[in-house]
C-alpha cells in the first residue's frame, strides 16, 4: 500500500515535471540535491571503530523538489547499503523515504506527507532531521497554517512519526502565535515587541500490552492519550531580549522513566543585553521528566522523540574543547549559561590596528534534587522545585581573537570542562579537563592560505579498561590546514594521548569545492563529534579507513 | 527496484528543467530577530543582487566568512549595491544567542532566523553550513556555494558583478 501512494506521487511528479518542461515550465522548476557518503573500515578495538564484514558501507540520499508558484512536491531517496557506523542497523535498505505535495500562500498552507515542523522551541513538538547523527522524526500526516488576520497564525498537525523505514505512533498537535505589535494597531511602531504562543500537542497509543507494577500483583493502567502544553513569550526592547517557554506533560509512564506516573515540566528562560561590539546572555533551564515519545516501549533511546528539550551549553567547534559533549537529561536536570562578547575597538591599548574580541562562555548544569519514592507503577520520585543534586557538567572558555596584520589572524583559547559519565550511563569520578587551543591563519595571498591549530587538554581522568573510556588520559593535537585557490584543501591532523591514555588519531583530508559541489576524502582515525575543516563544518561518526563524502545541489 | 528507477528519471528530467535559473522562495516563514514570524518575501532588495548566506554560530567558517566580508562590505555595497542577507540555521539551542551574537559581532547585516531549517530546505542547502547564494535583480537564484576558505569572498564579488549584467 505504502508503495502504491509512493509510485502514484512519483508518476504525478513526474508527469507534472514533463509538462512544465515541455511548455517553457510554465514557471515550474525542479531543483534538487544528492549526497553519497561512504567508508572502507577497518577494526579497531582502540578507537571503538567496528568491525565491517562487507568492507564497503555507505549512505546516500538524493532530494528533488519540485515548484510552481505556490505548489510544491518532493521526494527523497536514501540508501543505506550498509549503513554507516554510528547508524542504526535498522536503516538497512533503500527507496523512498520522504515524499509530500504542498499549497502555500500568504495566509494559507497545507502540506500532505512527510513534513518538519516546531512549535517555538520545541518543547511541545519538533519534528526534525540531522542526517549526520541518523535522527530523522519527520511527521507524514498533513500540516496546516492559517493566518485569520495579521498577527495570529494558527497551526494544526496530525502524523505518525518517521522511525526507520516505517511510521510509528500517532501524533495531533495545534499552535497559535500572536504578534501584539500586528495585532493592536497603536502598538505596530512601539519600541517594545512582544510575541506570545501557545501549543497543545497529543500522542495517543493502544494499551493493550501488559506491564507488571513493582507493587506486586497489578498491572500498569497505561494512559492511551497524553499530551503536553506548552505556553512561550517573546519580548524585544531595543537591545534587551527576554524569552521564555514552559511546557508540562501529563502521566507518562514509558521506558525512559521507569514507567512510573510523575507529571513533566520543562522552563527555559533566556536574557540578553547586546549593543555595538558588546553582547551578553544568560539562560536558566529545568527540566523534569519530559522526554515525550510516540511509542512508551521503544528501547533506542533517540527515536520518536516528540519534543526537544535544548542543551543550554555552548557548542564547542575545537575537538579538546568538545570531547565531552553535553546531552540534555530529559529526565532531570536545572542548568544555567552565560555568554559575554566584547569587542576591543580598533586603534586602542588592547585593540591594536584591527580591534581585539573577546569571548567569554560558562555554565554549569546539575542533576535534580530528588527523592525516589517507589518503581514501576508508582509516581517515582518527587522533587524540589530550587534543589539541586550532583554535578553532571560545567565549562568556562576564555578566546581572544585578534587580527595581527592583513594577512594573520590568530585565536587563543583557554577552557575548563568538568563532565560527569553518569551523563553517558557509566558511574565513576568526575573528569576535569583544562585545554588550551592556539589557531593561526595565514592569508598568503588572495588564493592561497595556510591554518594551524595545536591543542593541550590535561586531564585528571585515567583510561581504564573496564570503562573503556577513550578520551580519558593527556592529549595533544597538531592540524595544519592549506586552502588553495579557495577551490582545493588538504589538511594533516594528530591526536595523540601522551598520559593516561590510549589511542593515536591520525587524519588526512583533501577536498575539491566547485560551486555547490563538494568531494572529500579522508584517511585515517576520526572521533565523533563535529569536525570543521576545509571551510565546512560537520557532524561526523567514529571511523577508522577511507572515508568519501560527495555532495551537490542542482 | 522501480522505486531506484522512478528516482532516476526524476532525476534526468532535473536536469532537463535546470536550464532555468531557479526562484529564490518567496512563500517561506523565518523569524525575525525580534522574534516574529516573516515571509521569505521580505528578503528584497529593490531590483538589485543579494547575497543570501547559510551560517550557524557553532560553525567557525561561517563566522570567519561573515568577519571577512564585513571589512569590505562598505565597498561592496557602493560598487554594486549589493545586500546581504544572513540566515541562521541554530536550533532552539543556540537561537536566543543569534541577536546579541550579531550585535556583538557588529555585522552590519540583516539576519533571519531558520530553526525549522524551512528555507534551507527549500534552496537545497544540504545540512553543511556555510553555504552561500547570489539572487539577481530579478530573484534569481544565479550562484551558489558551500563552504568557505580564506579568500572565496574574491570569487562572490565577482559573481555578483556578473549578476549585475
Amino acid at each position: 500500500m505504502k508503495h502504491r501512494q509512493t509510485l502514484v506521487l512519483a508518476l504525478l511528479l513526474i508527469a507534472g515535471t514533463s509538462a512544465a518542461t515541455a511548455q517553457g515550465l510554465l514557471g515550474g522548476q525542479v531543483t534538487g540535491n544528492i549526497q553519497l557518503d561512504g567508508q572502507i573500515s577497518r577494526r579497531d578495538s582502540v578507537i571503538g571503530s567496528e568491525d565491517v564484514p562487507q568492507k564497503l558501507l555507505s549512505n546516500a540520499r538524493a532530494d528533488i523538489l519540485y515548484t510552481n508558484g505556490d505548489f510544491s512536491a518532493g521526494l527523497r531517496y536514501e540508501g543505506y547499503l550498509g549503513p554507516m557506523l554510528g547508524f542504526r542497523p535498522d536503516y538497512q535498505g533503500q527507496g523512498i523515504a520522504n515524499y509530500f505535495v504542498s499549497y502555500k500562500t500568504q495566509n494559507f498552507a497545507i502540506t500532505a506527507g512527510h513534513f518538519y515542523e516546531q512549535f517555538g522551541n520545541g518543547m511541545a513538538l519538533r519534528a526534525y532531521e540531522d542526517r549526520y547523527l541518523g535522527i530523522d522524526n519527520a511527521l507524514r500526516g498533513i500540516n496546516v497554517m492559517y493566518r485569520p488576520f495579521r498577527g495570529i497564525i494558527l497551526k494544526g498537525v496530525i502524523g505518525q512519526q518517521r522511525y526507520f523505514w516505517e511510521s510509528r505512533g500517532l501524533v495531533r498537535g495545534a499552535d497559535a502565535e500572536v504578534s501584539l505589535n500586528d495585532l493592536i494597531t497603536p502598538w505596530s511602531e512601539a519600541k517594545t515587541r512582544i510575541t506570545l504562543g501557545g501549543s497543545f500537542v497529543s500522542k495517543y497509543e493502544d494499551n493493550s500490552e501488559v506491564i507488571l507494577s513493582d507493587i506486586p500483583g497489578f498491572k500498569l493502567n497505561l494512559p492511551r492519550n497524553v499530551a503536553t502544553t506548552a505556553f512561550r513569550m517573546d519580548l524585544a526592547h531595543g537591545g534587551f531580549g527576554l524569552q521564555a517557554e514552559y511546557a508540562f506533560k501529563g502521566k507518562d509512564p514509558n521506558d525512559l522513566n521507569n514507567y512510573t506516573y510523575h507529571k513533566g515540566e520543562v522552563l527555559w528562560l533566556s536574557a540578553s543585553y547586546s549593543q555595538k561590539g558588546f553582547s551578553a546572555n544568560i539562560q536558566a533551564k529545568r527540566v523534569d521528566n519530559m522526554g515525550f515519545r510516540s511509542v512508551r516501549t521503544e528501547a533506542y533511546k533517540e527515536m520518536l522523540y516528540i519534543n526537544y528539550t535544548p542543551a543550554i551549553s555552548k557548542q564547542h567547534t575545537y575537538a579538546f574543547l568538545s570531547m565531552y559533549p553535553y546531552a540534555t537529561q530529559s529526565m532531570g536536570e536545572m542548568g544555567l549559561q552565560a555568554d559575554v562578547m566584547y569587542k576591543f575597538k580598533k586603534e586602542t591599548l588592547l585593540g591594536g590596528a584591527y580591534g581585539t574580541d573577546l569571548h567569554i562562555n560558562a555554565s554549569l548544569i546539575k542533576a535534580l534534587d530528588t527523592t525516589q519514592i517507589g518503581g514501576i507503577g508508582t509516581d517515582g520520585y518527587t522533587s524540589t522545585f530550587f534543589g539541586t543534586g550532583d554535578t553532571y557538567y560545567g565549562d568556562l572558555s576564555v578566546e581572544i581573537a585578534k587580527k595581527l596584520s592583513s594577512k594573520v589572524k590568530i585565536a587563543a583559547t583557554y577552557g575548563y570542562v568538568v563532565f560527569n559519565p553518569i551523563i553517558e550511563g557509566h558511574a565513576g569520578d568526575l573528569h576535569h579537563n583544562h585545554v588550551l587551543v592556539g589557531d593561526l591563519t595565514w592569508k598568503m595571498n588572495k588564493k592561497n592560505s595556510l591554518r594551524f591549530e595545536a591543542e593541550w587538554m590535561g586531564s585528571d581522568s585515567k583510561y581504564d579498561a573496564a570503562v573503556d573510556d577513550k578520551r580519558c588520559g593527556d592529549w595533544i593535537m597538531g592540524l595544519l590546514e592549506y586552502n588553495f585557490a579557495g577551490k582545493w584543501f588538504v589538511s594533516v591532523s594528530d591526536q595523540y594521548a601522551y598520559n593516561d591514555g590510549v589511542g593515536n588519531y591520525y587524519n588526512l583530508s583533501v577536498g575539491y569545492t566547485q560551486g555547490a559541489t563538494r568531494l572529500q576524502v579522508g584517511y585515517g582515525k576520526q572521533r565523533e563529534g563535529i569536525i570543521c575543516i576545509g571551510g565546512v563544518c560537520r557532524n561526523v561518526p567514529a571511523s577508522n579507513g577511507l572515508t568519501f563524502s560527495l555532495t551537490t545541489s542542482f | 527496484m522501480k522505486k531506484g528507477i522512478l528516482t532516476l528519471a526524476a532525476l534526468l528530467l532535473a536536469t532537463v528543467a535546470m536550464a532555468q535559473n531557479a526562484k529564490f522562495p518567496g512563500n517561506v516563514t523565518l523569524k525575525s530577530l525580534d522574534g516574529k514570524s516573516v515571509e521569505s518575501s521580505v528578503i528584497e532588495n529593490g531590483g538589485q543582487p543579494m547575497i543570501i548566506s547559510f551560517w550557524a554560530t557553532w560553525c567557525k567558517p561561517c563566522n570567519t566568512e561573515l568577519d571577512a566580508i564585513k571589512e569590505v562590505y562598505e565597498e561592496w555595497q557602493q560598487e554594486t549595491g549589493v545586500k546581504l542577507v544572513a540566515i541562521s540555521i541554530d536550533d532552539a539551542r543556540s537561537a536566543s544567542r543569534v541577536k546579541p551574537w550579531v550585535n556583538g559581532k557588529d555585522w552590519p547585516y540583516e539576519v533571519y532566523l531558520d530553526q525549522n531549517k524551512d528555507l534551507a530546505r527549500a534552496m537545497n542547502v544540504g545540512a553543511d553550513v556555510p553555504y552561500t547564494f547570489i539572487v539577481n535583480g530579478k530573484g534569481e537564484i544565479v550562484w551558489q556555494h558551500k563552504g568557505y576558505q580564506p579568500g572565496n569572498e574574491e570569487e562572490l564579488i565577482e559573481a555578483v558583478k556578473e549578476a549585475l549584467k
